[in-house]
């Protein structure tokens, strides 16, 4: 007998809409099914009518957590439309808000995997720890959520001194409690436990199906468009590739905990060698007729947008791609042969996250192919008449 | 790898079915096939260039033709294989499948590229032939059929606004 189980689209343990089909027998999953669309707003139609400028906002509405990363793509992407270049120092805060954003969401991440691995201390720690960030993105840009601080031909806001060695030492908190984190994922025995092996994604599928960021990174595959194909300061920037071998959740933990001390060593550059002079020059209204293609390492994994311009003072084309579309099809992959309590995990691995199944199954049956959806209702129709086909003998008496 | 070792190296495993091939800034390499030629194009540049990552398709209305965009990643920059297809005259595509604009499936070589070409046939009404799961990826299942939403002659119109059993 297999079941088909709907997940979704609105669930009490949905973050997002999003609507999964699990097809399982017993216990195990067989095929999963993802139907996307619910939260499609038509951004990209839109982005036609406005003007560049308003498109900053725009972009930065596509997400609430990588907020600055689409910002930014569509940012640095424009300029070179515009042909205009961003003082250094923009540069590098433009990026130090982008690293800050990558903390922001890897330590999220952690919180929810270890929330999703039932260790909610780990949780709790980790979104404790988050708030410095948030508190670090406010000070710098006013902001907790949509940071608005890009704006074409550089940012907005300025850092002052003070503020640059508040950073500073707040970062050595940061460091000190990741190693902390980084102890206990690699020696807590019931977490490395309910990690190891779950959601096994092969290097040859995860190429195969196109996937990115840390999930492919920790199928071992050294991917970063920060390093493969450097854009702002990257080029000049220290950091290394975080890679895991071990091609599961556990390795996607590793991943993004090494990303974290990149991300501090790679703050830390930035803040000390932080260059003087002007935070913007000013952009023209009109870009010049042509297309550029701008990407960018979000936390989550590249991110790619595809910009037209006719020439007038609004984009004629504007393609986005979020990094979490890209690795749905591989999320299948990982789903199939694993278990139904396996499917948070897994999910949350990539980003959103799932909890529980819900009240409406199909039944399929295997004798005769019959598909039929059964309502609660008629469920316990049936549980009914099934008991009281067949009594229990001697009818339970309630103690008191 | 820079830019010309990676145009030699397309090149040689191309050959004749490059229409053009451009590389207007650094990392960035533009080249055209023919419709006909993509399928196999993009075998060559998997299998013997080791060109798996697809980062993403984009599809773009000219007016008179679709301009489909491949993009890869690579490491050391990123291609954009580009193709083009005539577009069906008419205001809104017309008379389906006549004259519906088509293209091959990649998904053969790529598996990975299923989304996009579902999101292709969504968002412009390109059917995509061979396309292993045809079912609607963003668009609801009561959208109603020859709405393209990212052709350039389709506009949003708010429908009126009914209110159930009359104003009071």
């Amino acid at each position: 007998m297999k079941f088909s189980i709907p997940i979704g689209p609105q669930h009490p343990a949905l973050k997002e809409p999003i609507s999964l089909r699990m097809t399982v027998e017993g216990e195990v999953i067989r095929d999963a099914d993802i139907r996307l669309g619910y939260n499609h707003r038509g951004i990209e139609k839109l982005a036609e009518e406005k003007t560049w400028i308003q498109n900053i906002y725009l972009m930065e509405r596509i997400c609430g957590i990588c907020s600055h990363s689409h910002a930014t793509c569509y940012v640095q992407g424009v300029e070179k439309l515009m042909d205009i270049v961003p003082p250094k120092r923009a540069l590098y805060l433009r990026f130090l808000v982008a690293e800050l954003e990558r903390v922001h969401s890897h330590l999220l991440w952690l919180g929810v995997a270890g929330h999703e691995a039932g260790f909610d201390t780990f949780f709790m720690y980790t979104w404790r720890d988050r708030e410095i960030v948030m508190d670090m993105l406010e000070a710098i840009s006013g902001n907790r959520v949509h940071y608005a601080i890009n704006t074409l031909g550089g940012v907005r806001r300025d850092l002052d001194e003070g503020l640059r060695q508040k950073i500073l030492g707040q970062l050595d908190i940061l460091r000190r409690r990741t190693e902390y984190y980084l102890k206990i994922g690699a020696n807590e025995p019931t977490f490395v436990a309910r990690l190891a092996g779950v959601g096994k994604l092969s290097k040859e599928k995860a190429m195969d199906l196109c996937a990115v960021g840390p999930t492919a990174r920790a199928s071992d595959i050294a991917r970063d468009v920060r390093r493969d194909d450097p854009y702002g300061i990257y080029a000049e920037t220290p950091f290394e590739v975080s890679t895991a071998d071990t091609c599961d959740v556990l390795g996607r933990v590793v991943v993004r905990v090494k990303e974290l001390f990149q991300c501090y060593n790679l703050i830390e550059f930035m803040l000390k060698n932080l260059p003087a002079g002007e935070v913007k020059v000013k952009a023209p209204r009109r870009a010049k007729p042509g297309e550029v293609v701008s990407r960018y390492e979000a936390p989550r994994g590249g991110n790619i947008h595809y910009i037209v311009s006719g020439g007038a003072d609004k984009p004629e084309r504007l393609k986005v791609r979020a990094p979490t579309l890209a690795n749905y099809p591989a999320t299948v992959e990982m789903l199939k042969n694993g278990f139904i309590a396996d499917i948070p995990l897994i999910f949350a691995a990539i980003d959103p996250c799932i909890c529980c199944a819900e009240r409406t199954v199909e039944t399929v049956d295997l004798r005769t192919g019959e598909e039929k959806v059964l309502r609660f209702s008629e469920l316990r129709a049936l549980a009914k008449e099934r008991f009281d086909k067949n009594p229990r003998k001697g009818t339970g008496l309630w103690p008191f | 790898m820079n830019d010309l070792d990676t145009i030699e190296r397309i090149k040689g495993a191309l050959g004749s079915r490059i229409v053009e091939m451009t590389n207007p800034a650094p990392g960035r390499i533009f080249m055209t096939v023919a419709v006909e030629d993509l399928v196999s194009v993009m075998t060559n540049l998997k299998r013997d260039l080791g060109f798996w990552y697809l980062a993403t398709i984009s599809g773009f209305d000219k007016g008179d033709a679709f301009q489909i965009l491949y993009h890869f990643g690579l490491e050391g920059g990123n291609l954009n294989v580009r193709t083009q297809i005539p577009k069906p005259a008419g205001p809104d595509g017309a008379s389906a499948d006549k004259t519906a604009p088509h293209l091959p499936s990649i998904c053969a070589v790529i598996p990975g590229a299923i989304l996009y070409e579902r999101e292709l046939q969504d968002m412009f009404g390109i059917v995509v032939d061979n396309i292993p799961d045809p079912r609607r990826v963003v668009l609801p299942d009561d959208w109603p059929e020859q709405n393209f939403p990212l052709r350039k002659d389709w506009k949003f119109e708010r429908p009126p606004e009914v209110i159930p059993g009359g104003k009071k």
